[in-house]
């Protein structure tokens, strides 16, 4: 059986406990840092990864499950940080502490994926599961919704 | 305040800081507590570092600690704007922690901007004439014909120009002004204009390096187990099946340090990754001696609390004759406040790595106060503070948390027994249940109003544990320091007396972001609004009633600029027509003066039954000269959020002396589908710039409450309003 993982388009072997979370596979055994430890219960979001495109808690999530799958994290999701939400999360100035700010990156690119066309409401319930404590909450949804509308106009 | 040409001075060769270009120290006047004659200027006590490389890039390097604060960007800006530098070409630097060179590091109480800003400032101006002189020396002119301008020096008659990177060199061989002229405030390029944070693409790329992301060859990771109650003891250990696991390399038992900022004593668990660390520590069989503390019971001791202020006191503080002013009043109002226990819960837990070597002691740390782990670790090891180095990294939140090094310092303590770099990171649990804890209060005021609701006496009790018994574990109750912002209360009161109540502490207490100005901002604007319904007043005339009565000469500035915040607030929430709104919708004001800033709230809410939605805030803030729009912005943002979670739930709960919450599902901080509309006033007064990490966190409890108090009737004296039982 393929024990490997596939990282940001690299493929690594799952070399550890198969009981160790992605989370510190990540941080720990390969030293990829991006990816943060906020609670280790899936409570908070700081975490959150996608694991083939779908946003996913890393600190709840076993590696040993994850042979032969794909892996985004905050440091894979654009070539250049020019991802529409990496955009938009600079034109709108959102990060304070910053700690919290690739899991709400990577939580809000895999929703827009599955709702292009999201309304305010849908944007909160989608991100209510990312903390910051900081408190940049207004400015996530305002960057948010313009990243929607800016990924519409490249579909379009 | 010295300014000086350091770029050849030896201790920037040997202090790892990159050399050539110029350099430019800036050394601050002594704190207010030491006198001038002790200042020796022959030692050069730089507080940090403007460091302009020959290829033009600008470093700077910043002795305040960045937490998300956004002092990295502020003050770099200030120089960058003196010195008519590209904000483009700034790189921004963490100093290690190290107080001769840089001045006071600990980074608290909103002071950053207060203290940095002019010598920043003046740091920035040096460098320019410097460059224009350099120019001026290559062009053999006088300097008086040239000027900087973004990046580079103009010589204007002859059309010649040289950039900045080009002229570094030479200005560095040359004597540093002495007295820099600064910029007019109109001129300003950056400064009190909006600039991005300095640190932000590196954040959506998640290249950022916090505290707990430090990597060194041969690490080792640790988690660690706390004795759940303040002043216990370890019993027994059964570490057998801890040391099974595969990858674990030891456990370790970390006695308590009875130091302010030291260990609580647990027991350590290392491993060859921080999960095999806390997958172990879960099975450590621990028995715990429970001790002076073991049934410190929140609910009771708040309860005791009450008791406290609501009979006679301890006398702090007493002007006029408080008990004829009663006596003789027409109406005398009564409330009694409460607040409980919170935590400041940063996103990331405390973490550090340290490696402690025969000769040297080297830290990686999240932090506010570098000294403070300096200091602990040296008296810990025994050794020279000096001889601990530490890198200060960004910290993932800090909220006053991170000012205090128990962490660091049980990192010291398992490096040390394992002899290598050991990276420790704190798990959520740990972190909120063996924290440093906002105070648990209770406030009892009285107050006799006459017929038009001038205020003809106030009496106000206090008692919470306060931040002196980590200090001083003896301390019973608040002192005179402690109630300076209840004595000096802007308001016109003639008869007043302020009394503090009994209130041991029985856990850690600490800073929390705006620290007392929580529980006295809601009593006092609370209270006003009770006030001015028992007098039949509107609030807010009612408020500016109070400011005008205040006939302290001392004073009559903070009344001033309080009113200015608070009618400016009014006027952008639309509090004159508040009567248009839905019957279930109210409007609530507060102001609150603390840190040297002035901010006003207009909370709006809908109240149905008893559920509370927060729909709108207006914030005004006078912090004089504000630095930087999109960072004041920010704070206020988040010191609405912050705000809003522990008005509304948040709340640490003991119980037989430990702490009952244990992560985010039982200490349930705001989340974004609570977040409301937010704008922010900004008023410019014209004074000195002052800070706004803090300021803004005291007025939303009561601004909340004052709402829905207008909206529903049901007054809200207790923070949080709607505690979650657990």
């Amino acid at each position: 059986m393929d024990k490997s993982i596939i990282i940001n388009g690299e493929k690594y072997p799952i070399d550890v406990e198969s009981d160790m979370p992605l989370l510190w596979f990540l941080r720990d055994h390969l030293e990829k840092t991006g990816t943060k430890f906020g609670c280790g219960a899936g409570l908070c979001g700081a975490c959150t990864v996608h694991i083939d495109g779908v946003a996913t808690r890393a600190c709840i999530t076993p590696v040993g499950t994850l042979a032969g799958r794909a892996i985004t994290t905050i440091e894979g999701l654009s070539e250049n940080g020019d991802h529409p939400l990496q955009k938009a999360w600079v034109a709108n100035n959102v990060p304070q502490c910053g700690y919290c700010q690739a899991g709400q990156i990577m939580n809000a690119a895999s929703f827009l994926k599955q709702n292009p066309n999201p309304s305010a409401d849908d944007i909160d319930n989608a991100m209510q599961g990312n903390i910051c404590r900081c408190g940049t909450y207004q400015r996530i949804k305002k960057a948010v919704a313009e990243a929607a509308d800016e990924l519409a106009k490249e579909v379009s | 305040m010295t300014i000086a040409n350091v770029s050849r001075r030896d201790f920037i060769k040997t202090s790892g800081l990159a050399t050539g270009g110029l350099i430019i120290g800036v050394t601050l006047p002594p704190m207010a507590s030491a006198s001038d004659a002790h200042v020796d200027n022959a030692t050069f006590n730089p507080n940090a570092f403007v460091h302009l490389q020959d290829n033009g890039d600008l470093l700077i390097y910043c002795g305040r600690c960045e937490m998300g604060q956004g002092i990295n960007t502020a003050l770099p800006a200030a120089v960058a704007d003196e010195m008519e530098a590209d904000w483009q070409r700034v790189t921004v630097r963490q100093a290690d922690g190290d107080e001769e060179k840089y001045g006071p590091q600990g980074t608290g109480g909103s002071r950053s901007i207060n203290i940095m800003f002019e010598p920043m400032r003046k740091a920035g101006a040096s460098a320019k004439l410097m460059l224009i002189a350099a120019a001026a020396k290559v062009w053999k002119v006088p300097p008086e014909e040239c000027q900087a301008e973004n990046h580079f020096v103009y010589h204007q008659p002859s059309g010649k120009k040289l950039s900045f990177g080009q002229l570094a060199n030479i200005a560095a061989t040359l004597e540093v002004p002495t007295k820099p002229t600064l910029k007019s405030v109109d001129d300003f390029k950056y400064v009190g204009k909006f600039i991005p944070n300095q640190n932000i693409h590196q954040i959506i790329k998640g290249e950022l390096t916090y505290g707990v992301d430090t990597k060194l060859p041969g690490l080792k990771y640790a988690s660690v187990v706390h004795c759940p109650v303040y002043g216990g003891k370890l019993k027994s250990l059964d570490k057998s099946e801890a040391l099974a696991i595969k990858g674990v390399l030891d456990v370790i038992v970390i006695e308590r340090l009875e130091m302010p900022f030291g260990s609580l004593g647990g027991v350590a668990v290392v491993a060859d990754n921080s999960w095999t660390a806390q997958k172990a520590a879960k099975l450590l069989k621990i028995e715990w001696e429970r001790g002076p503390h073991g049934s410190y019971d929140t609910k009771s001791y708040k309860a005791q609390l009450v008791k406290n202020v609501e009979s006679p006191a301890e006398l702090v503080s007493e002007r006029g004759d408080v008990t004829t002013g009663l006596k003789n009043a027409s109406k005398v109002v009564k409330a009694t406040y409460t607040g409980g226990h919170i935590a400041h819960s940063p996103m990331e837990p405390n973490a550090s790595v340290v490696w402690v070597q025969k000769d040297s002691c080297e830290v990686w740390a999240a932090t506010q106060a570098p000294k403070a782990i300096q200091d602990t670790l040296a008296a810990y090891l025994k050794r020279d503070a000096k001889d601990i180095l530490v890198h200060v990294t960004m910290a993932g939140g800090a909220f006053g948390r991170k000012f205090k090094c128990d962490y660091v310092h049980e990192a010291a303590v398992i490096s040390q027994h394992i002899n290598a770099p050991v990276q420790l990171t704190w798990t959520r649990e740990e972190d909120m249940r063996t924290g440093y804890y906002h105070s648990i209060s209770a406030q009892h005021i009285e107050a006799g109003i006459d017929e038009h609701g001038a205020i003809q006496g106030w009496l106000h009790r206090v008692a919470f544990p306060a931040i002196g018994t980590l200090f001083n574990p003896a301390q019973q109750r608040a002192g005179k320091g402690e109630l300076s912002a209840v004595d000096n209360y802007p308001y016109g009161i003639e008869n007043f007396r302020s009394e503090s109540g009994e209130a041991p502490a029985h856990t850690r207490i600490g800073w929390y972001r705006a620290v007392y100005a929580i529980f006295y901002g809601f009593s006092f604007s609370s209270f006003s609004d009770e006030l001015a319904y028992a007098a039949n007043k509107d609030p807010l005339s009612y408020l500016n009633q109070l400011y005008d009565a205040n006939n302290n000469p001392d004073q009559q500035e903070q009344a001033k600029r309080s009113k200015a915040v608070l009618n400016l607030v009014a006027e952008k929430a639309n509090w004159h027509n508040r009567d248009k709104l839905p019957k279930n919708q109210g409007i609530g004001l507060a102001v609150h003066f603390s840190f040297s800033t002035y901010v006003a709230m207009a909370v709006k809410v809908e109240v149905n039954g008893e559920d509370i939605k927060v729909l709108e805030v207006d914030c005004a803030i006078d912090c004089g000269q504000v630095l930087n729009i999109n960072g004041a912005t920010a704070q206020m943002e988040g010191a609405v959020v912050m705000g809003m979670g522990l008005a509304l739930r948040t709340e640490i709960t003991f119980r037989d002396g430990a702490v009952v919450n244990s992560n985010f599902h039982d200490y349930p901080v705001l989340r974004i589908n609570e977040m409301p509309k937010v704008n922010v006033h900004i008023h410019n007064s014209g004074h000195k710039p002052t800070g706004l990490g803090e300021p803004g966190v005291a007025p939303f409890a009561p601004a909340l409450g004052n709402a829905v108090y207008a909206a529903s009737g049901k007054r809200y004296r207790d923070l949080p309003f709607k505690p979650m039982s657990i």
